[in-house]
């Protein structure tokens, strides 16, 4: 019996979306599906757009021409409705001076209507516990240290349950344990239902938390898709073959001229680098292909192009532009 | 979805009318009336005005000529004139403080985000933002009371006087609230809100009287001074009923108002268009302050307004500077108005239209960025024409109609104060209104074009360079001597701002020029005025190039996509 495949709910739909400052486009009509119940990252270079885009989807901003769906609710149509759905936690994530902790937290479940007062005062609880700040719940907010704010902030965003939740660059200024404090919020929050999208410039923390994540430049959508997808669509394949010879690396390399997927190789005194795009067959023909040919190999390394390299190698195209 | 997040999502709207369940309002009385801040706050208004009011109770009941109720009065204005310091200064300058603040430490993207209605916000602010003034006031209160009630002051008078007075505090916190959303630097929104009520007691009064009689209700004075015969003792009280014999009552062209009453009118519609601006603010931070539609329709209304309390008082002669200063000296009741009074209200009426066009074409013409961003979305969208009064269409229309309306409402005024009784066979001949519109079409069409093409730095460099450095030259040659006022009255020509003035001298008949000056300002008057005229046609045909220009391209681009 055929069994019609279970299609996942899209919380987040981008059709077309372009913003200017003036002259400068932003965003360059990005279109992106997100399905519900990811934890997506959006990653790029400073400048890449990454900024506008949240605050789009966050209904702080107007796009120039575009249509954003959150949950299937147009943010242009309804915005009040919009705004129950998003969670959005900004960059750098300010605080007012001139409360406490509590009473911050306090008046946004209050402008959210959280149920009665006393319902308020207990998710306010709730979520401090969560992000491990209840200690602090009558410190003044502008005492925190960074970390410390970045947290209440998370906290406010999570106050309300939003369906689906927005966090531009939330782990900056982070220390290591919170870093994996938040990677476990998030989590528990997928778990729940909701959808989080989280920006950052560091593609190697998304990758340990996300589950699919794109690369933005420039405006442009470089690539969408799980992380090892992106990490071949970026990098070219992004192979990298190292191996070290007892002695004949230049005859080696000599002998490896033309073989199928080698794009270049580079000889450091016995060791050769290869930049490889070929098949898993061609590679395993080639190791086998040298020892055959009597090559003696002391070791043989695969490594795949990092996202910090190929991030790297996006923001410099973009420098010599 | 589970029951709890369905909970979380239903939309419980805050009802504006709510104010004191407000979040926003209560969130600000939380951080504002703390014990630090504002119990120092409520206690120091406590202690001036319970020095006042013992000082002043005590100087009453001393004197001889005072009865006990007398006495009980004399507090009364040192504890109004505290209050209104609290309110329309403290309170004006910490609401625009306070916005800008907000913006500041970037936590007023946060209140955007809260599901709350525009106007729920908007309200939110205006009382929260302030509520330690208005706590302070509260604190006052009870003082005046005390001199109100045992000084057997008529209730209707003094609920009519804070009536107004409450209105005026809010009306300045509304100006506050958009000096805050304006204004980038906390400092500068401090002072500009401050300069505001400063100005509005000092220079507006002074406007009114140059003819601009509207301006004084946006103040407490004209109901403080209906109202102060029944607030002083009885010996000054009789002597300020009898100075206001001659004061005009408020005729709104022929309708009778109370001070009190038109007060509040005029203070509404201000209000309302705050709010509104307010609003669109909160709803899109891009947005104009106010759209085109509205920006017309409180552009005549203004006019509306400025025409129905002045055109009543031509026939009494309070409109004229010289008969309202004989009003007052008992020696010259009967003192008639200078013809040349009659020229120079008419030229302050169209410099003020034109000065007030600027502004709104500043509010209403989009800069060349959103043009463009306008275009791209109408042609994403597949319309080949920009929504005709959106942000980014083109205000040239808009300024046109404003620039009729505003000529219009400025020959009616002169055409009436010309034409009035203390100027017997006076006529201002139709054509007269021809020359009006079309000067006025030409200096707003000239700046619209130009703002509209090149932005808001071109128009700030021609606004000195055009605007203000000829009349700088020309008052430097006038005061050589008085051969050089002919050349003076040319180089200030080429200042939009004097041809107004200049029209009114050389269009009427009634003007009768020094003879220093009898040639060159008609002159004047004519060549700038022909300059501004091929100005303006020149700039509306770069205009509409440049916007033809950008659709095509737009157009194009739309269908290579």
């Amino acid at each position: 019996m055929q069994t019609k495949p279970e299609t996942r709910r899209t919380a987040i739909e981008i059709r077309d979306l372009r913003v200017d400052y003036g002259d400068f486009v932003a965003v360059d009509d990005v279109s992106l599906q997100v399905p519900a119940g990811e934890v997506f990252g959006l990653v790029g270079p400073n400048g890449a757009g990454k900024t506008s885009t949240f605050r789009v989807l966050a209904t702080l901003m107007e796009p120039t021409y575009g249509e954003v769906f959150l949950d299937g609710v147009d943010i242009q149509e309804d915005i009040e409705m919009a705004r129950r759905i998003v969670g959005y936690m900004p960059d750098l994530a300010p605080v007012p001076s001139d409360l406490k902790v509590g009473e911050f937290l306090e008046f946004h479940a209050a402008a959210y209507g959280l149920g009665t007062r006393q319902q308020q005062r207990d998710r306010v609880a709730e979520c401090l516990e969560e992000v491990g700040m209840t200690e602090q719940r009558k410190a003044w907010c502008a005492k925190l240290s960074r970390g410390q704010t970045q947290r209440v902030v998370l906290a406010k965003t999570l106050l309300h349950r939003p369906r689906v939740m927005i966090l531009d660059e939330p782990a900056s200024g982070l220390d290591p344990l919170a870093r994996r404090d938040l990677k476990d919020a998030l989590r528990r929050l997928v778990k729940t239902g909701a959808t989080v999208f989280v920006s950052s410039h560091i593609l190697s923390e998304l990758a340990e938390m996300c589950t699919s994540l794109c690369v933005m430049n420039r405006g442009k959508l470089l690539a969408a898709g799980t992380a090892e997808e992106v990490r071949r669509l970026m990098g070219n394949g992004g192979r990298r073959l190292t191996m070290k010879f007892v002695s004949q690396a230049e005859a080696a390399a000599d002998w490896m001229q033309g073989k199928p997927g080698i794009e270049a190789i580079a000889r450091e005194g016995e060791s050769l680098t290869l930049a490889f795009a070929g098949e898993e067959d061609h590679q395993a023909e080639l190791m086998a292909g040298l020892v055959m040919a009597g090559f003696r190999m002391v070791s043989f390394e695969e490594r795949k192009s990092s996202f910090e390299e190929i991030l790297v190698e996006v923001a410099e195209s973009n420098r010599k532009r | 979805m589970s029951e709890e997040d369905m909970i979380s999502l239903r939309p419980r709207r805050h009802g504006w009318w709510a104010i004191p369940v407000n979040p926003i309002f209560r969130r600000y009385a939380c951080s504002r009336l703390r014990l630090r801040g504002g119990g120092v706050g409520v206690f120091l208004a406590v202690l001036g005005a319970g020095f006042l009011f013992a000082l002043c109770r005590s100087i009453g009941f001393n004197r001889t000529d005072y009865d006990p109720m007398d006495a009980e009065r004399t507090p009364l204005i040192p504890l109004m004139v505290l209050q209104c310091v609290i309110l329309f200064a403290l309170g004006t300058a910490q609401v625009a403080g306070g916005m800008t603040g907000e913006r500041d430490e970037g936590v007023i993207d946060y209140q955007r985000l809260l599901p709350m209605s525009p106007l729920a916000k908007v309200l939110g602010f205006l009382f929260g933002l302030p509520v330690r003034e208005w706590a302070m006031f509260a604190v006052t209160f009870p003082f005046s009371l005390w001199g109100l009630v045992k000084g057997g002051v008529d209730p209707v008078v003094w609920m009519r006087l804070y009536a107004v007075l409450i209105s005026s505090a809010l009306l300045y916190h509304f100006t506050g609230l958009v000096t805050g959303m304006v204004v980038k630097n906390r400092r500068w929104a401090f002072l500009t809100s401050i300069g505001l009520v400063f100005g509005l007691y000092t220079v507006v009064p002074q406007l009114a009287k140059l003819g601009l009689v509207t301006f004084k209700y946006l103040t407490i004075v004209p109901i403080f001074e209906e109202s102060l015969p029944s607030l002083l003792p009885e010996v000054p009280a009789s002597m300020v009923k009898l100075s206001q014999r001659w004061l005009p009552t408020v005729k709104f062209f022929n309708l009778d108002f109370s001070e009190a009453w038109f007060t509040v009118f005029s203070q509404l519609g201000l209000m309302l268009t705050f709010l509104r601006m307010l609003c669109r603010r909160w709803e899109r931070t891009e947005s104009h302050l106010l759209g085109k539609t509205w920006a017309t329709g409180f552009f005549i209304w203004i006019q509306v307004l400025l025409l129905g309390t002045a055109l009543p008082e031509i026939g009494t002669g309070g409109l004229f500077p010289s008969r309202g200063m004989g009003r007052l000296i008992p020696m010259m009741p009967d003192r008639a108005p200078e013809k040349f009074e009659a020229v120079w209200l008419s030229g302050i009426y169209g410099l003020f239209s034109l000065v007030l066009l600027y502004g709104f074409a500043l509010m209403v013409t989009p800069s060349p960025d959103r043009q463009l961003a306008g275009w791209r979305r109408a042609v994403k969208q597949g319309r080949s024409r920009l929504p005709w009064s959106g942000d980014a269409a083109t205000s040239f229309g808009w300024i046109g109609i404003m620039a009729l309306a505003g000529a219009t409402a400025w020959f009616v005024f002169t055409q009436r104060v010309v034409e009035s009784d203390w100027f017997p066979g006076q006529v201002v001949p139709q054509s007269v209104a021809g020359w009006m519109v079309g000067l006025l079409l030409a200096l707003a069409w000239g700046f619209q074009a130009l703002l509209e093409l090149h932005g808001r730095r071109a128009v700030f460099m021609a606004a000195i360079l055009v605007g203000a450095v000829p009349l700088m030259v020309g008052a430097v040659l006038g005061s050589i001597s008085d051969s050089w006022w002919p050349t003076a009255v040319w180089v200030m020509g080429a200042s939009p701002m004097t041809l107004p003035v200049y029209a009114a001298g050389s269009l009427l008949q009634i003007a009768e020029l020094p003879a220093s000056v009898a040639r060159a300002v008609p002159r004047a008057c004519a060549f700038w005025g022909m300059l501004a005229g091929f100005a303006a046609v020149w700039g509306a045909v770069s205009l509409r190039a440049s916007r033809q220009r950008m659709a095509q391209i737009m157009l194009e681009s739309g269908e290579k996509e």
